[in-house]
């Protein structure tokens, strides 16, 4: 199969018009008669299940959790970029555009960038009808912030729950569709699978968490916005619930994943605590405007932070990036923590931890105005801890928190399976191999609100769709699959727990396909994750029955698909012999220890397609062209 | 009138209905405070107030009518509010704490409330519903309080009645909407004031009686 | 409740209801939670009681979660009788055993209400309050069509208070902790955050009807101002948007 982005012809800025233009429309009276299945209700699958059913779809929607507005897009902290210019600081789509690109490392698609730009400003127009509380100056006009080290102030913010109140925002329209009647929502459900009518998606297979049925549903089209798999290193920012399954089982039923391995580690999370350690917190990025990040200079230093002196400190950041100092990229501050801790001067009690320090701060502006900006963040912190920050520096380190590869998608945000569609963290095209902050949330947002809209609808009145229901062959077919797996996690009977595994698997993945990979450490972990999941299907003890409410059982098929899935990542990793964005291969970098990337031969999206479980998957490159900006090597010194 | 019914029959129509009757009480209960006021002036002063009072004829008939109709009601709504309350938990916590919320006023509303109505009506049979030839009320009053017994239910009901209104009366105000950050802590401390002008107020008068006997 | 400063660990008997499905009868039953670090989170508290209990072929408590950092509104437990734990501002998945001390017994129960039915021990079906915002906690606008966002100002002070309104997370505590099992605190903070901003006032007094009418409807009970719902709320959303729901209300339903 040839990969065909089917990126418009014309000018950059012409084309989404110009594609808007080209797609067929369905006749209004005719969008009742076409089902749309929705799995996932954050930002891309909240909107979207909204909008088609204000357009007047029959619109069927899936979540895990028991209500739609608890999806993982409600922790989103910082914000929202838009191009709205309004600090009139120099802003403009094409800015926003460009830095989209080259904070990508030039590893994603131009045309859907500029698209992205070009609609965030709708977005903002749209979420304030809402009633999204953004905060605002005294003259009552919209406030701006700027973040993640952008040169302009172009994100909109609701204090530190920009993603909350953005999520309430979709989850308020899509229950006003589901009072119409328009939208069906389905919770507690997890999907387990995807299922094909003579090659198009036409349904999904989901187990009722509740009371344990296999369910099937059919539609028209089916549109996954199942947020990102971040949770295959088992600690993560992410959600609890947070999984690769939707996703995986459409990769298993053919369609392409691209660039699995492109994972974006956050560098200010609180750190890890113990070996019961469930998820991370992320601290607001926004701390390193006034923190500064410090080791101590000799190894293995294991005195208060107060007790070490000013020259006895070293501030790696403002020392090796004089111009951008605390404010490098996210990349850039994780792999130098990590870096330091190597070096054995980590500091805290395991020793993977670096300071965050106030103090200057503190003594500059003063307390109250250090308040104002991080009270709320210094609160969690110490609720957390137990650490006070005003006092003693803060403990940080870095942790996952974003995947920007995904399902492959085409400019209509169709997979290579016709009909099935993908939305948001799901799939992988606007951010590259590394994702700017206050992008995703306006991603997931243009993808519900203002794309699928019409490139379904192209899909839709373009396609012969044959009648199917739940009755036919292949919808039966799929439903035992999805029995029979459940029968087989139920019956081993080893002696792991999932929880176990989950945890055995997460450390691989963050010592070999973390931070900084090799291709030694990456065919390493291909081996342990072959033994991992040999004895995952030997050996895990999942408790009770398939027919009730069952969490040991969900988690159960969560971890073995975060398994199968840490190899795809691993394989991606190995395959892509440079360093880009959050892929930092150690093979592969300048004499200062900065990624090296090699556009001759990795200007490209690496898609990867299934072969069977135990096959190595099919290789598929989309060459990615830039006609708008040059590509340069990053440099933040 | 169906939009009329909606209303009232909601929740907070119920409440509504509960806070216009229960700040209806407070008035009456602050205007017979200031009439039985009259008792430290003696009999005679006393006398001529009852006497005052029921020259108003009609108008008292109808000011009579209309507490016994908000009477109603307010035990109506809160019957039927308290029933509901019962209702919304079926199942009830092994193990319940206040997080701070809660005061002996409002943990105690429907019953201090019963218990105020055991009185009202104990108070009426005393005083109201009795035969009034040959006598004043001052002495009717006085016989009463000259009896230990009477004095302490009438002591305990004026404690019980400062309990109800401690809560009822901020409540009322939060329940017509009015709290605004800057005056709700003025009206919560009204509402203590009130509680205690209105027990003590009340609740002296007997152990005056009794102490004048 | 102490503070422990300084990292130890500690041992608990934890009463946990345990029941099977929403028409069975419950139970405290009792286990033994012991070597607990005080720097994990409550529910780390309980995975570690999970994991021992389903290395030991019994079943494992259910209970909601999903964020771990106080923002999705999926976990929720009365402990020792308050929701969400003795700390306040706090849920559940924030609660920190350092606030528990060596040998302390942990009764843990799930929201109670009639209008939240009990899935499986510590797990309850809070959908109504979903019902509840359908029946008008939106504005009814859709994609496309809106004008500029800064066509209409918004004064910063009601944009706050609409924020601070708009900070609930949808736990269901307020209701928990609530002696009449009452929403009003979860409705009067929809109601206000939307009536706050001048977005949101063309259809205020028909949302807030409805959204009485479906709260009603679900059978949760009437606010008596305990105000035991601000006390407990992990967002600290004031009962002054429960006045504000009043004052709409009586707007909405007599001019
Ligand atoms: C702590 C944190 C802070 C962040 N801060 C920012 C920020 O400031 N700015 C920014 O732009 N981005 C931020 N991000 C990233 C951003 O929040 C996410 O990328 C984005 O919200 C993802 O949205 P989504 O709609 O794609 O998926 P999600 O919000 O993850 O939603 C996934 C949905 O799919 C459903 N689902 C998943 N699997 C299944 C299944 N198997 N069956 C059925 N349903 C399923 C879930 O129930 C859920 O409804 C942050 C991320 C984290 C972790
Ligand atoms: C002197 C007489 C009384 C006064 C001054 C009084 C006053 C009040 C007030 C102001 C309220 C608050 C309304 C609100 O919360 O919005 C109230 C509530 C209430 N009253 Fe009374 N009341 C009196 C007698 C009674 C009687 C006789 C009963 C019952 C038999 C009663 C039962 C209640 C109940 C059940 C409530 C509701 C509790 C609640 O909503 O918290 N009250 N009262
Ligand atoms: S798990 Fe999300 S709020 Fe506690």
């Amino acid at each position: 199969m040839q990969l065909d982005s089917k990126v418009p012809g014309g000018p950059l800025s012409e084309k989404w018009d110009k594609h808007l233009f080209d797609l067929k429309l369905v006749n209004p009276a005719n969008k009742r008669k076409f089902e749309i299945i929705v799995v996932g209700t954050g930002l891309a699958g909240g909107s979207a299940s909204a909008t088609l059913a204000e357009l007047g779809y029959n619109v069927k929607t899936f979540c895990i959790q028991d209500s739609p507005r608890r999806a993982h897009s409600i922790a989103a902290q910082g914000g929202i970029n838009a191009a709205k210019n309004y600090s009139n600081d120099g802003d403009s789509v094409w800015r926003l555009f460009y830095d989209t690109v080259k904070g990508g490392d030039y590893r994603s698609r131009e045309a859907n960038v500029y698209r992205l730009a070009q609609v965030s400003n709708n977005i903002i127009d749209q979420c304030v009808a809402q009633g999204v509380p953004f905060a605002r100056e005294y003259g009552g006009l919209l406030a701006n912030r700027s973040f993640g080290g952008a040169q302009v102030s172009r994100t909109f913010y609701a204090r530190g729950q920009t993603g909350q109140q953005l999520l309430i925002g979709a989850y308020s329209a899509l229950s006003r569709q589901i009072a119409a009647g328009k939208v069906k929502m389905f919770t507690r459900r997890d999907m387990l699978d995807l299922v094909l009518v003579n090659g198009k998606a036409r349904g999904i297979v989901t187990r009722n968490l509740v009371n344990g049925n296999i369910e099937t549903h059919a539609a028209d089209a089916v549109v996954l916005a199942t947020g990102g798999y971040g949770n295959t290193f088992y600690l993560s920012t992410n959600a609890m619930a947070s999984n690769v399954s939707a996703a995986y089982s459409a990769y298993k039923k053919g369609a392409f994943f691209a660039n699995p391995c492109y994972t974006q580690i956050h560098p200010t999370c609180i750190p890890v605590h113990g070996t019961y350690q469930s998820k991370l917190t992320l601290m607001s990025e926004s701390l390193r405007n006034d923190g500064r990040v410090w080791v101590p200079k000799n190894p293995g230093d294991k005195r208060l932070p107060s007790q070490i002196s000013e020259s006895e400190r070293d501030y790696y950041l403002e020392n090796k990036y004089p111009s951008f100092g605390n404010l490098v990229p996210r990349d850039v501050a994780s792999r130098n923590a990590k870096l330091q801790c190597d070096q054995g001067k980590g500091v805290g009690e395991t020793g993977l931890a670096v300071y965050l320090d106030f103090k200057d701060a503190i003594q500059r502006d003063g307390k109250d105005v250090i308040a104002k900006k991080y009270g709320n963040l210094f609160q969690m912190y110490e609720k957390i801890t137990a650490d006070n920050p005003y006092e003693t520096p803060m403990m940080i380190y870095p942790a996952v928190h974003y995947t920007m590869g995904g399902l492959w998608v085409d400019y209509n945000l169709m997979s290579t399976i016709p009909g099935l569609f993908v939305l948001g963290e799901a799939n992988f095209s606007d951010h590259g191999a590394n994702r700017l902050g206050a992008s995703a949330l306006m991603q997931g947002l243009a993808d519900g609100y203002f794309i699928i809209p019409y490139t379904i609808g192209g899909y839709l009145a373009g396609t012969k769709l044959e009648k199917v229901s739940t009755d036919d062959a292949g919808f039966k077919a799929t439903a035992e699959d999805v029995e029979a797996r459940i029968k087989k996690l139920l019956s081993i009977g080893g002696k792991r727990t999932v929880d176990d595994f989950h945890r055995q698997l997460g450390n691989i993945m963050w010592e070999y396909c973390g931070m900084a990979r090799s291709a030694k450490g990456l065919t390493k972990a291909k081996d342990l994750i072959a033994e991992l999941r040999a004895e995952f299907w030997e050996n895990v003890l999942v408790s009770g029955s398939g027919n009730q409410f069952n969490q040991s059982l969900e988690k159960a098929g969560h971890v073995a698909d975060f398994i199968e899935f840490g190899k795809l990542m691993v394989l991606d990793a190995l395959a892509r012999k440079e360093s880009c964005g959050g892929h930092f291969n150690e093979d592969y970098q300048t004499e200062e220890n900065e990624a090296k990337r090699d556009d001759e031969s990795f200007c490209h999206v690496a898609a990867w397609e299934y072969a069977g479980d135990e096959n190595e998957p099919n290789f598929q490159k989309e060459a990615l062209n830039f006609e708008n900006v040059t590509l340069t090597q990053r440099s933040y010194k | 009138m169906n939009w009329l019914l909606d209303i009232i029959e909601s929740s907070i129509g119920k409440k509504l209905l509960m806070a216009l009757t229960g700040l209806g009480f407070c008035v009456f209960l602050f205007g017979h405070l200031a009439g039985n006021l009259t008792i430290y002036g003696g009999k005679d002063a006393f006398n001529s107030y009852a006497e005052h009072l029921h020259s108003l004829g009609p108008i008292l008939t109808v000011a009579e009518i209309g507490l016994l109709v908000f009477a109603m009601v307010h035990i109506l709504s809160g019957i039927f509010l308290f029933w509901g309350n019962l209702k919304a938990r079926p199942q009830r916590y092994v193990i319940n704490k206040s997080a701070g919320g809660r005061t002996i006023g409002s943990r105690t509303m429907p019953y201090t409330g019963f218990l105020v109505l055991l009185f009202v009506i104990f108070h009426l049979m005393n005083f109201h519903f009795v035969d009034k030839t040959n006598t004043t009320i001052f002495q009717i009053v006085q016989n009463a309080f000259s009896d230990p017994i009477y004095v302490g239910i009438y002591v305990a009901a004026m404690l019980v009645v400062g309990i109800h209104v401690s809560h009822g009366f901020w409540s009322a105000f939060q329940t017509l909407g009015a709290n605004h950050p800057k005056y709700m802590p003025l009206i919560k401390g009204l509402s203590i004031c009130f509680s205690l002008i209105v027990g003590m107020g009340f609740g002296f008068l007997p152990i005056y009686f009794l102490f004048m006997s | 409740m102490t503070q422990s400063n300084g990292k130890k660990n500690i041992n608990l008997t934890l009463k946990v209801w345990r029941q099977v499905g929403p028409n069975v009868k419950g139970r405290l039953e009792t286990y033994q939670a012991n070597n607990i670090s005080t720097d994990m989170s409550f529910l780390e508290m309980l995975d570690v009681v999970n994991e021992e209990l389903i290395i030991n072929h019994r079943d494992p408590i259910a209970f909601d979660h999903d964020c771990r950092e106080g923002i999705c509104g999926m976990c929720g437990a009365v402990v020792n009788g308050r929701a969400h734990g003795p700390e306040k501002g706090t849920t559940l998945c924030q609660l920190h055993m350092r606030h528990f001390s060596d040998r302390d017994t942990v009764v843990i129960e799930p929201w109670r209400s009639r209008a939240f039915k009990i899935i499986k021990d510590l797990v309850v079906d809070r959908s109504a309050l979903d019902v509840i915002i359908q029946a008008g906690g939106y504005i009814s606008v859709s994609a496309g069509g809106t004008p500029d966002a800064n066509v209409i100002p918004v004064p910063q002070e009601a944009a706050e208070k609409a924020m601070d309104a708009a900070a609930c997370i949808g736990c269901g505590a307020c209701v928990a902790a609530c002696p009449n099992a009452s929403a009003m605190l979860f409705v009067g903070a929809k109601v206000s955050h939307l009536a706050l901003l001048p977005q949101g006032v063309p259809e205020a007094a028909r949302r807030v009807l409805k959204m009485v009418q479906k709260m009603d409807e679900c059978g949760f009970g009437n606010c008596t101002n305990e105000t035991e719902c601000e006390a407990v709320c992990p967002k600290e959303i004031s009962i002054t948007n429960i006045a504000r729901l009043n004052r709409e209300y009586i707007k909405a339903g007599f001019l």
